[in-house]
């Protein structure tokens, strides 16, 4: 272009007038600084360092949580900290040694906490005793004016009515770690901070964002001793500053029954074990209880070394929850689902009778029957009900263990259950691409010997084993369980509630339901069934024993004694039913660790609860049965003794 | 390219823009590392520092392009800026609230603060074109202001009224460069009251209108953004005439001043370092922006004179508004200080402006 260096100085002028903008607005900049750091600058800081407004968080109190009958389980309660704050201590040593007499700790060990928090900002407040008396709040208090700088914090910590009752399903709260703080940042968008609480544990870790409401902030003002003044003193620079109120967490109600709870507790009283209970035609978690357990109140309280230590070195594992956590060999529970599977296939019918000697050879291995002199001809239902395990495996060598799989799958084994609690396990069902996969070696009829009888590589939870029960009792819907019926307000507002949901429905015929649930009642309630002798009254149970061996045993061990057995090589005992077996309500499964037997250990253990459920929620239903149990079974008695407590376990050697 | 042509290329280049904005830098990461320092998490001074090299990354080379490819491609910039802005209009009707984000695999980015660059390239153009040897009336102001409107109007309903003004600040500077009319002026700054009163009235949402009914009447305040301004005046103060010392600052550590990172740094850094400190800080603002005006005033192209007067308007508001909230000048509408403030997408755009600047101060000696 022509001319254009004219053209670039013709508008010089007015680049020099931009620059005298310039100059005036840095300089207006300074002047206002000026004002600020040098005329005002004494006010200022002396603001800052003196009379404070400060910013205090108000926390929010954590939602309630209730049982399916309003019965309050968890609830808030005040915790009181000892604190000190380094800014505002006149004397050091006389501090410590007023606090040391004050809260009965030796002066080392204040000083030996502050020494651990000696990098923290000297304003920050530093906790010396965590949930100290009432006693100790009041003298504190009092002294406050001779010990300048010791304060008593408040915090809101949980307590659990029931101490460790349902102490898994409830979970815990405690602080948050530093390795936990940036994935949880990152995780639910929230700021967290070193210092706060979220539930690690349970409902309370599943549903904290529900359970936690949104802290609040209160302006206060403190003075050079960082007490709070009652009067702010330059009202012109604090004006417009307003608090913001915390909004409580929401509260559940669960579909827990606190009675059940405790009645399954008590009965699984000095077991390592876990019971389950669900209402077969909604997948409501009626009880869960898991022993041995801790009381989640410590967490919140401030847990001491001892406890945690205590917690963490049990070889039992208090912290797991064994009914969702931990999986099993499901035993002779799980030949309900051969039974389906074969009689689905055709491979039998009702009638169907095979010869049971007590051993079966397959190739240079020989199975074992758990009744030595085996039981003869055996149909189904009789297989069912006295757990022959050569019945079975013949059924074995005909059934291909993919198909197998899919039955086993179908009624929700191999896989989560989906209930709404972290860290479910998902047991395991194999199948030959499973095998193939994992170890790199084909799949070996001799396995699917093993697995009809639920030992080998088959693994399924107490809270699986109990929706798959649960299927025969409704007739064919596997519902996904749940534990939470509605999340509330404290004004009452319904925020939402749940609803029984269909995972899915399986298509057994009618004929084929029919004889397996013939079978599971006589296991229970004929004379010659495995669970007859503990049955308990009036709730007339139908369900299967099983055995979940714990260790591989020589063919002279196999008929011995398991309770002569070292406690760790003992056998756990299952036992899973649904009652009443005319018209299915409730069903329950129970696992006692080292229990030898399901008979012996863990039916007394359903039984007991599912009475506690008949009496409470069938009270006529519960009379009726009783009345009949009183009536014509008497000729019944005791006709054959033969059933021995063993039920069936897998006695197999080479 | 020789070693030799390599070295002479070297001499040759100009490193006043990158080097003044690298101190500001430093001073700005030993801020932020300051006024962060207490807090728990990860330390953010560190992600500063890996944009501030990814920044360099486009910017040095940048700096290599000669102004005459920035000056053709001016208008297809601004078109896929609108386009951007557009989009993230669009999209942000699907998301809640302010959408001013936009993603493109890892990488996020605010076509509204590319727009403060694309504005200044295309008014660059648009005001070398037309009658550059006279000066202008209002009804040559016509293209240009809509050339600015377009990009304001998407912006704000956002809603990002602070970018939009420094648009608008922008397109004032450019055209008061561009020797408009006394007479004009007076007549678009009478327009100008009457507009932004009715604008006041109607057109702003209520959290605006909060903020500016605070600045004038902190009583009135009803959400508390009283409080923010109050603690920044009294960090400002309380570090009097030498602060308080590094990593000092008892308000920004103590959580009074929110967002002590973004918009408030200059605070902790007055708290930290006194009159003083700010007094050397706001001369190396000063030698920087008076560099890009002063690179104006000597080069020989028209359209690389008004380039550099419109990324010297970017640096300059920014500054001025961040530094006139933050002391309680003006009210808190959320401008960072250029390259102390944390944010990538801010600190991005002024090292274009610094590429751009460097590579029109070497298109004289360079290329």
């Amino acid at each position: 272009m022509f001319g254009e260096e004219e053209i670039v100085k013709s508008h010089k002028p007015r680049a020099a007038t931009i620059g005298n903008i310039i100059v005036i607005v840095f300089a207006v900049i300074l002047a206002r600084l000026w004002f600020l750091q040098i005329y005002k600058g004494k006010m200022y800081l002396d603001y800052s360092l003196r009379n404070r407004l400060r910013k205090e968080i108000i926390l929010a109190p954590r939602g309630m949580i209730f049982s399916r009958n309003n019965v309050m389980l968890v609830d808030n309660i005040p915790r009181f900290d000892a604190a000190l704050t380094p800014q505002y201590v006149v004397d050091k040593l006389a501090t410590i040694k007023k606090l040391s007499k004050i809260l009965s700790m030796d002066e080392d060990s204040i000083k030996k906490i502050l020494a651990k928090n000696s990098n923290l900002p000297k304003y920050k407040s530093i906790v010396i005793k965590k949930n100290i008396s009432h006693r100790e709040v009041a003298i504190i208090e009092t002294e406050s004016n001779e010990i300048p700088g010791v304060s008593v914090e408040t915090f809101i910590s949980r307590e659990y009515r029931d101490k460790d009752v349902g102490a898994h399903l409830l979970g815990y709260i405690s602080e948050i770690s530093q390795a936990q703080l940036p994935k949880l940042q990152k995780r639910d968008k929230l700021n967290y901070k070193l210092g706060d609480f979220i539930g690690q544990f349970g409902l309370e870790e599943e549903l904290d964002l529900t359970l936690r409401g949104e802290d609040g902030n209160e302006f206060v003002e403190v003075d050079a001793l960082g007490r709070k003044k009652r009067h702010i003193g330059d009202e012109s620079l604090y004006h417009g500053v307003e608090n913001v109120p915390s909004i409580p967490g929401k509260n559940l109600r669960l579909t827990i029954d606190n009675d059940l709870q405790i009645s399954a507790y008590a009965a699984l009283e000095g077991k390592v074990g876990a019971a389950v209970m669900v209402d077969v035609n909604t997948g409501e978690v009626l009880a869960m209880v898991s022993r041995p357990a801790f009381d989640p109140s410590m967490f919140s309280k401030g847990l001491s070394a001892d406890y945690w230590g205590s917690l963490v070195n049990d070889e039992n594992n208090p912290l797991r929850d064994r009914n969702i956590q931990e999986h099993y060999s499901p035993g002779s529970t799980f030949k309900m689902i051969i039974a389906i599977a074969a009689l689905e296939e055709g491979l039998i019918d009702e009638n169907t009778d095979m010869s049971c000697e007590g051993t079966l050879a397959l190739g240079r291995k020989v199975y074992n029957c758990w009744r030595k002199e085996g039981h003869g001809r055996v149909t189904v239902v009789r297989a069912l009900r006295e757990s022959c395990n050569i019945f079975f495996q013949k059924i074995a060598k005909r059934l291909d263990i993919d198909v197998l799989a899919k039955y086993a799958r179908l009624f929700g084994l191999g896989s989560r259950t989906g209930i709404a609690l972290p860290r479910e396990v998902s047991g395991l069902i194999p199948d030959k691409e499973w095998k193939k996969k994992k170890i790199g070696i084909e799949w070996q009829l001799g396995e699917t010997l093993s697995c009809v009888i639920g030992q080998s590589y088959v693994l399924a939870s107490p809270l699986q084993l109990v929706m798959a029960y649960s299927v025969i009792a409704n007739g064919g819907k596997l519902y996904r369980p749940h534990v939470v019926k509605e999340i509330f307000t404290n004004s009452g507002q319904i925020i939402s509630q749940s609803t029984p949901e269909i995972m899915s429905e399986i298509k057994i015929s009618p004929k084929t339901l029919k004889i397996v649930r013939q079978g599971l009642t006589e296991v229970v309630n004929h004379p010659a069934g495995t669970a007859y002798f503990r049955r308990g009254k009036g709730i007339n149970m139908a369900g299967k024993t099983g055995t979940s061996q714990v260790i591989r045993m020589s063919q002279e061990k196999l008929f011995s004694n398991c309770e002569s057995f070292e406690y760790k090589y003992r056998n756990h005992g299952i036992f899973v039913s649904y009652a009443p077996s005319f018209d299915p309500k409730a069903a329950v499964a129970v696992i006692v660790e080292h229990g030898c037997h399901g008979n012996t250990s863990a039916e007394p253990v359903a039984a007991a609860v599912m009475q506690t459920y008949m009496k409470k929620y069938w009270p006529d239903l519960h009379k009726k049965i009783l009345d009949e149990e009183k009536g014509p079974v008497k000729t019944k008695t005791v006709a054959n003794t033969t059933a021995s407590p063993n039920d069936g376990s897998s006695k197999e050697s080479e | 390219m020789t070693t030799t042509d390599m070295g002479k290329t070297l001499r040759k280049y100009d490193m006043s823009f990158f080097m003044t904005a690298g101190a500001l830098f430093l001073i700005g990461i030993l801020n932020l590392y300051s006024a962060t320092h207490a807090d728990s998490g990860e330390p953010i001074f560190k992600y500063q520092i890996l944009k501030f090299i990814f920044a360099l990354c486009i910017g040095i080379p940048l700096s290599f392009i000669h102004p005459k490819t920035i000056f053709r491609y001016s208008y297809v910039i601004y078109g896929i800026n609108i386009l951007l802005l557009v989009l993230v209009l669009l999209i942000g009707k699907y998301a809640l609230g302010a959408q001013r984000w936009l993603g493109i695999g890892p990488i996020r980015f605010q076509p509204s603060e590319m727009m403060k660059i694309s504005l200044v390239l295309a008014l660059a153009r648009w005001f070398t074109k037309t009658n550059v040897d006279r000066e202008l009336n209002l009804l040559d102001l016509f293209i240009p202001a809509l050339i600015t409107l377009v990009p304001v109007i998407l912006i704000v309903i956002q809603p990002d009224l602070g970018t939009g003004l420094i648009l608008l600040a922008i397109f004032s500077i450019s055209s008061f460069y561009r020797r408009l009319s006394v007479r004009s002026i007076v007549i678009l700054a009478v327009l100008g009251v009457v507009s932004s009163t009715a604008m006041y009235r109607f057109g702003l949402k209520e959290y605006q209108r909060n903020r500016i009914r605070t600045f004038i009447n902190p009583q009135v305040d009803a959400k508390g953004s009283g409080y923010n301004a109050i603690q920044s005046q009294i960090a400002i103060g309380s570090g009097q005439l030498f602060g308080k010392g590094f990593k000092k600052s008892s308000q920004a550590s103590l959580n009074y001043l929110p967002e002590n990172h973004t918009d408030f740094v200059f605070s902790v850094f007055n708290e930290e370092h006194g009159f003083i400190g700010s007094f050397v800080l706001i001369t190396l603002f000063g030698v920087l922006i008076f560099r890009f005006l002063q690179l104006a005033t000597s080069v020989n192209k028209f359209y690389e004179s008004m380039l550099s007067v419109g990324l010297m308007s970017i640096l300059f508001t920014h500054t001025a508004v961040n530094m006139a909230m933050v002391t309680g000048l003006l009210p808190i509408v959320g401008i960072p200080l250029p390259m102390m403030s944390y944010g990538g997408s801010s600190l991005f755009t002024f090292i274009i402006c610094c590429g751009m600047a460097t590579s029109i101060s070497n298109s004289r000696n360079i290329f």
